[in-house]
Order: structure tokens, then C-alpha cells, then sequence
């Protein structure tokens, strides 16, 4: 049994992100074709042996409770441990910082109960295949308070925390100002012993929109999938039932990603394409994401695209954006020929 | 136990020894199909999508597979609190082992899985056919027809008619007659092996014939004539759609290769009624700038390298540079060398084609070829001869 209890502190709020977050958090932003930023991390629990996991949201959790669900996708419908949802209780002016004392607090009962000695509190929009049992023995070998998973010395707010430490740093908060366990890391006057452990293979932190579309580009990278998708250390999500792709007589893709149940008759080039996605006949796809059941018409050219889910672009619509501004098309919107001609 | 209107039950114990190699160490009904499926999650898939609960799949041959691929139904959403799918295997009685020794006889070792939900009705299935059908309206025809029984027939080609179960029918479809693989057939409407009875019927006649020791406890040949001899309503439901018994290396070939069509017969592609199958969990396909793929379907997982046409190919996959697969079957986590030539073959699940080979039918061989170990290991040592 595992002696870490995993938190996940969904409550991440990205300015640069805020076009793909308007009706979900950060966490359930889609990736790769079929995930959601979110698998990344609590795969990477479930394949370190931690049995419970508590999630922690703070803002636009529907999409994000609707795709965890029971967790039962991450084998985490357990009788004993599993999977918690904890939902903060109504306060204004509530930090966002990762491991954040006064959210944890509304919860300490959890941490409590819990049989786990030791905490890995880590954010929810890292993509990584991390080894948690590793950061937890470096933790103890060199007897840290603290230990904070790096990748080359640039902070991932993933940390790894003794239970009773944690609960003390939660119930003493208001006398020491310490807001979040990324605030005590942060702050250099006090006599907690910091380290790090540096998680060496592939990661990607994405803030920005730029960098959505650079990293999913960079899945196209052999070296790169190889990485972050082991048979050994899989990457979970949840179960759609999609068909395989059907591709059409007209189908030409090259160099790109393609989840399940997509229909390709057009041309797909650099993409990533998600599932249940539809791309027509003589359209142009050139470095785009395409999200989950979006619609792409016939004759359509697009460059630089980043979809979101359920967008339909009508026949013989052209629309370009460029590797450092792409274009996003929210959630749920349409584009047709004539709005790009005026 | 709660009573429930129906319950189905689900022969899967064909061995499919016409399947070959394919057969060898799994049942038929677990042969996989479609990029993605195996045979028995359309049946499955028809069960819940119908709202039919509560199914008995009743396991012989080679059921490893077969019985850790069902588990406790979730993938089907079939785990449930009351009902839900169960696996029948045969079991040991103070006797002796009872092996099924025909379909009725199958179903007649379980008539105590059925009796505990006190049924009014008893669906009869079998999992070797790729098809989708509500179940639920010809359980309305069956009752609505005050039938005993009632058989789903399908009309086939008449030249053809003398490979099937024949049931000859007045101008109501009453049933009249079963007319198994008949050499000179008066009627052309198929029995699709899907039967619905009045459970107390069916009861009573399965135990009148397991007392016959002439039977062959089938219930075409054996069940069926004791319900038309005691002149009990028997209905046929006629269904129109695709379906097709996948029985042959040919017909498990075409039948893949049918979901090919710019509008196939049997569209998976249709949300209000999936064909869900226990899901393999591999990242999205990757398509390299040296493939090129058309009039294909293709399955999470695959890394395709070379030249995919008209080809299904199953999660796994992948596919060297300078290879073409065209119009074949290759199946879970098989691995296509580089330069190698594949044509109309199915290429069974963590089979490796080396690199170089070629795997083509001779000019004017309608056959197409399974491959199997020994081909490879044949093709193998000719490629560094």
C-alpha cells in the first residue's frame, strides 16, 4: 500500500489560456487528441501506487466533475480509498496558489482520516509521466520538509509533504501568514528544509495559448509521444466508445495525431485531431488542434487554428493565424466564408 | 431476486473451427472485428442499447479470453445491481462434468439462471453475428402476435438458401415449417439463430426433450418441431438490415472490409446506437509524413509509416516505411515491417511481418490468406535466403 495521498489543486487560474477556459478550469483543458490536462497528473499518481486521490477545483468544475467522474477510468472507484472531490465552500477573496491552506483547511478532515503518511500535493496542468515513489525517496533520503519536483530548476508546483507537517502548516496558517505550500517554498525566512527533486524527462507547462500550440505540436515529435506515452505508465482518460477513424478516398495526412471516431476526406498536415472530429473533402489543415467533435466543411483552409470542442467551420471558409498568435475558435462557435472575406 | 420481464441469453461457445488459426485459442465470439470490436460486443452492444439487462452468456470453448474480456459487463454497462451480465460456463454435478451438448442443451443446464428472475420472456442469442437490431420491437412483434416463439428471419439470395435454417412461412409469417439447410428450399428467409419464447413454453419443452436421447438438443432441428407439432403459434420477425455470420476467413474478410463503403450497411459511426467494446486505453494514432492512408479505418495506438488502402486496422498497429497493406485485416498490436507487401490477407493480433516480405494472393486466387506464424517464419528464412 502507498504511503502518499495524492491532492490535486484544480483551482489554477491562466490569464493566457482564458479563450479555452471560458466553461471549464485549466485542469479539464483538452490535450492530445483525447485527454485533458488533468490525466497527466492523475495518471501519474495512479501509476506511482497511490490509491487516494483528493481533487481540489475552485472555478468552472462542472466539465471537470462531468469527465473524473466516480474515477473509475483511473481504477479509483475504490470502497477503501478512491477518489474524493472536494469542492471549496464560498470565499471571495481565496488565494489560487497551489496547496492553498485555507482550501485544504475546509477539508482537513480528509487528511485526518487518511492512513497515508505523506502528501504529494501537486497542480493539475503539468504534462509529465512523473514517478511520485522517486520524488518520495529522494524526500526522505535527505530528510526534507519539503521537497519540490523540478524540471531543470524551473518549479512544476508539485511538492511532496509529510501528512503531519502538512496539517501543521494548515492549522498554524494564521499565526505564521504562510497562505499555500508554494508560499512557504517560496519564502526564504523560516527553518523548513527545502529541496528539490528533479524530474529529468520530457515536461511541458503550457500558460499560454502559443504554447497549447507549441507542445501539441511537439506530441508529433517521436521523441517526445515515446516519452510521455509508455506502456507501462499509461495515460488515463475518460472511455468515449468512438469508433476507429475512417478515413475517406480523398484522405491525406501527414506528420499528425488522430483520435478515435474522427472522419478525414480533407488534407491534415502538422495536427492534432480529436476525437469525433470531421475534417471534408478538399480542406487544407495545417498546423491546428482540432478539439472533440468539432466540424470542419468542405474546401476549407485553415493554418495556426486552435479549435475548441463543438466549433463547425462552414464550406470554403480560409482562416490563418500564425505559431506565435493562433487563432482560437471558442467553444461552440461557428465560422463561415463570408465573416473572413469582410 | 427482482423479476424481469426478460432475459437474454447468449450462446458463445462456437468454436469457429472454420476461423483457422484465429480460433485456436479464443472462441469465436471473441475474434476481434471492425478495428476495434470483437463479434460478441455487437450482440452485447444490441442487449443494452435494446434496455435487455439481464444477459447469461453461456461459454464452452476456449473461454479464457472470452470470460476475462466480458468481467462483470461494465464496458457494455451491463454491470448492474440487479441482473447484469453472467458468464455460464459448464459446471460439475455430483455425476459428472456436463459439457453443452447442443444449443437447447445449453441453455437447458441453465434454466435455473433464468428461473431465479421468474421471466415472461426468454431472448435466445447467439454471438457470432455482426448486426444491429433492436431487440425490444420484436419482443412488442412477439407479443403483439400472441406467438409461443418467434424467430428474427432475414431473406437471403434463394441460390443461397440452401446454407441456412429455412423457415417456411404462410402470407401472415406464421411459421409453419423449419426447413434445416434445405437442398431444395420452398422459401428464402433465413433463421438469424435470435429466438424470443414464452418462458413457461420453453421450459416445459426443453425439459420434454432432454429426455429424448435421440435429440440432438438443438434448438432449430429439436425445439422449434415440438413447439410446430403441438400446433403452438410460432412467428417469424423479419428483419431487415446488415447481418452476417462471420464464420469463414472469407466472410470475416468481407464483412470488415464492408465497413469500408462510403455508406456502409452497418454504420458505426451512429451515436444513438454505439457498439461499445472493453476499451484498449492507447494514445491517439500517429500518422508519419511518410504514410498514406486512404479508404480506411484505423484504431488508437497504431504508428503508420507506410501505405494503408482499404485495410481495417485494429489499436496497436504499426506500420514500417515503404510498406502497403491494401485490403487486409490486421489485428491488435501486429507489427508490419519496413518494404513489406500486404494484400488481401488478415493478419492476425502480435503477429510480426518482417521486414522486406511480400504476402499477396497468386494471380486470380479469390482466396485470402490468414497469416500465420509459420507463413512468417517461411517468408522469414526466403527473405534471407
Amino acid at each position: 500500500m502507498s504511503r502518499l495521498l495524492g491532492v490535486i489543486d484544480a483551482a489554477t487560474v491562466m490569464g493566457g489560456l482564458q479563450d479555452l477556459t471560458l466553461n471549464r478550469s485549466v485542469a479539464s483543458i483538452p490535450f492530445a487528441g483525447r485527454y485533458r490536462f488533468i490525466d497527466f497528473v492523475l495518471s501519474n499518481m495512479v501509476n506511482s501506487g497511490v490509491d487516494s486521490v483528493a481533487i481540489f477545483p475552485k472555478h468552472q468544475y462542472r466539465s471537470l466533475m462531468d469527465h473524473i467522474g466516480s474515477g473509475k477510468n483511473w481504477d479509483l472507484d475504490r470502497k477503501r480509498d478512491g477518489l474524493f472531490f472536494f469542492p471549496p465552500y464560498f470565499e471571495p477573496n481565496e488565494t489560487t496558489s497551489i496547496g492553498s491552506f485555507s482550501r485544504l483547511e475546509q477539508h482537513i478532515e480528509f487528511f485526518k482520516r487518511s492512513h497515508q503518511d505523506y502528501v504529494v500535493i501537486a497542480s493539475s496542468y503539468v504534462i509529465a509521466n512523473i514517478d511520485f515513489e522517486e520524488a518520495l525517496a529522494e524526500h526522505l533520503i535527505h530528510d526534507y520538509d519539503i521537497t519540490e519536483v523540478q524540471h531543470n530548476g524551473k518549479s512544476l508546483e508539485i511538492y511532496v509533504i509529510s501528512k503531519a507537517l502538512l496539517i501543521e502548516l494548515i492549522e498554524g496558517r494564521r499565526r505564521s501568514q504562510f497562505i499555500s505550500v508554494s508560499d512557504v517554498v517560496k519564502q526564504p525566512l523560516h527553518n523548513y528544509k527545502i529541496g528539490a527533486y528533479d524530474h529529468k524527462d520530457y515536461t511541458a507547462i503550457i500558460d499560454s495559448i502559443p504554447a497549447y500550440l507549441k507542445h501539441s505540436m511537439d506530441l508529433l515529435r517521436h521523441d517526445v509521444w515515446s516519452r510521455l506515452f509508455t506502456q507501462d505508465r499509461p495515460i488515463y482518460t475518460k472511455v468515449k466508445d468512438e469508433p476507429p477513424t475512417k478515413y475517406s478516398s480523398t484522405a491525406q495526412v501527414s506528420n499528425s495525431m488522430i483520435a478515435n471516431g474522427a472522419d478525414i476526406r480533407g488534407s491534415v498536415e502538422n495536427s492534432i485531431v480529436s476525437r469525433a472530429a470531421k475534417i471534408g473533402q478538399g480542406s487544407k489543415v495545417k498546423n491546428c488542434v482540432v478539439m472533440q467533435k468539432s466540424q470542419i466543411g468542405n474546401d476549407c483552409s485553415l493554418e495556426y487554428v486552435i479549435l475548441d470542442k463543438d466549433v463547425r467551420v462552414l464550406d470554403g471558409t480560409s482562416l490563418k493565424g500564425t505559431a506565435e498568435q493562433p487563432l482560437v475558435l471558442r467553444k461552440g462557435s461557428v465560422r463561415e466564408a463570408a465573416m473572413v472575406k469582410s | 431476486m427482482v423479476k424481469k420481464k426478460c432475459v437474454a441469453m447468449l450462446l458463445a461457445g462456437g468454436q469457429g473451427s472454420r476461423l483457422h488459426s484465429l480460433t485456436t485459442k479464443i472462441a469465436k465470439p471473441a475474434v476481434p472485428f471492425g478495428g476495434k470490436y470483437r463479434i460478441i460486443d455487437f450482440t452485447l452492444s444490441n442487449c443494452t442499447n435494446s434496455g435487455i439487462h439481464t444477459v447469461g452468456v453461456l461459454t464452452q470453448y476456449q473461454p479464457l479470453v472470452l470470460n476475462s474480456y466480458i468481467g462483470i459487463g461494465s464496458a457494455w454497462d451491463l454491470d448492474r445491481r440487479n441482473g447484469g451480465v453472467t458468464v455460464l460456463p459448464p459446471y460439475t454435478e455430483a455425476s459428472g462434468v456436463k459439457w453443452y451438448s447442443g444449443t437447447a442443451n445449453a441453455i437447458y443446464q441453465n434454466l435455473n439462471y433464468i428461473e431465479q428472475y421468474d421471466p415472461e420472456y426468454v431472448l435466445v442469442l447467439s454471438g457470432d453475428h455482426i448486426y444491429k437490431m433492436d431487440y425490444s420491437n420484436m419482443l412488442d412483434y412477439h407479443i403483439q402476435n400472441e406467438a409461443e416463439a418467434t424467430i428474427s428471419v432475414i431473406e437471403v439470395p434463394w441460390d443461397e438458401a440452401s446454407r441456412f435454417g429455412i423457415m417456411n412461412t404462410n402470407d401472415d409469417l406464421e411459421i409453419l415449417e423449419f426447413d434445416e439447410k434445405p437442398a431444395e428450399p420452398k422459401n428464402n428467409l433465413a433463421s438469424m439463430g435470435i429466438y424470443i419464447f414464452n418462458w413457461k413454453s420453453l421450459q416445459k419443452y426443453l425439459d420434454q426433450d432432454n429426455l429424448n436421447e435421440e435429440s440432438s438438443h438443438d434448438f432449430g432441428k429439436d425445439i422449434i418441431p415440438l413447439f410446430l407439432n403441438e400446433g403452438k403459434r410460432l412467428m417469424a420477425y423479419p428483419f431487415e438490415g446488415y447481418w452476417k455470420d462471420v464464420g469463414t476467413v472469407k466472410s470475416l474478410w468481407e464483412a470488415n472490409m464492408d465497413l469500408l463503403a462510403e455508406n456502409p450497411g452497418l454504420n458505426l459511426f451512429d451515436h444513438s446506437w454505439r457498439i461499445y467494446s472493453r476499451n484498449p486505453n492507447q494514445p491517439p494514432q500517429y500518422l508519419a509524413a511518410s504514410s498514406e492512408v486512404t479508404d480506411s479505418l484505423i484504431n488508437e495506438g497504431c504508428v503508420i509509416e507506410g501505405k494503408v488502402s482499404r485495410s481495417v486496422i485494429f489499436q496497436g498497429v504499426s506500420i514500417g516505411t515503404g510498406a502497403s497493406v491494401h485490403e487486409s485485416v490486421v489485428m491488435p498490436d501486429a507489427v508490419i515491417g519496413k518494404n513489406v507487401t500486404i494484400t488481401k490477407a488478415i493478419v492476425p493480433g502480435d503477429i510480426t511481418v518482417p521486414d522486406g516480405v511480400t504476402i499477396s494472393p497468386a494471380d486470380g486466387n479469390e482466396e485470402i490468406i490468414l497469416v500465420t506464424q509459420e507463413l512468417v517464419e517461411k517468408l522469414r528464412k526466403d527473405v534471407t535466403a
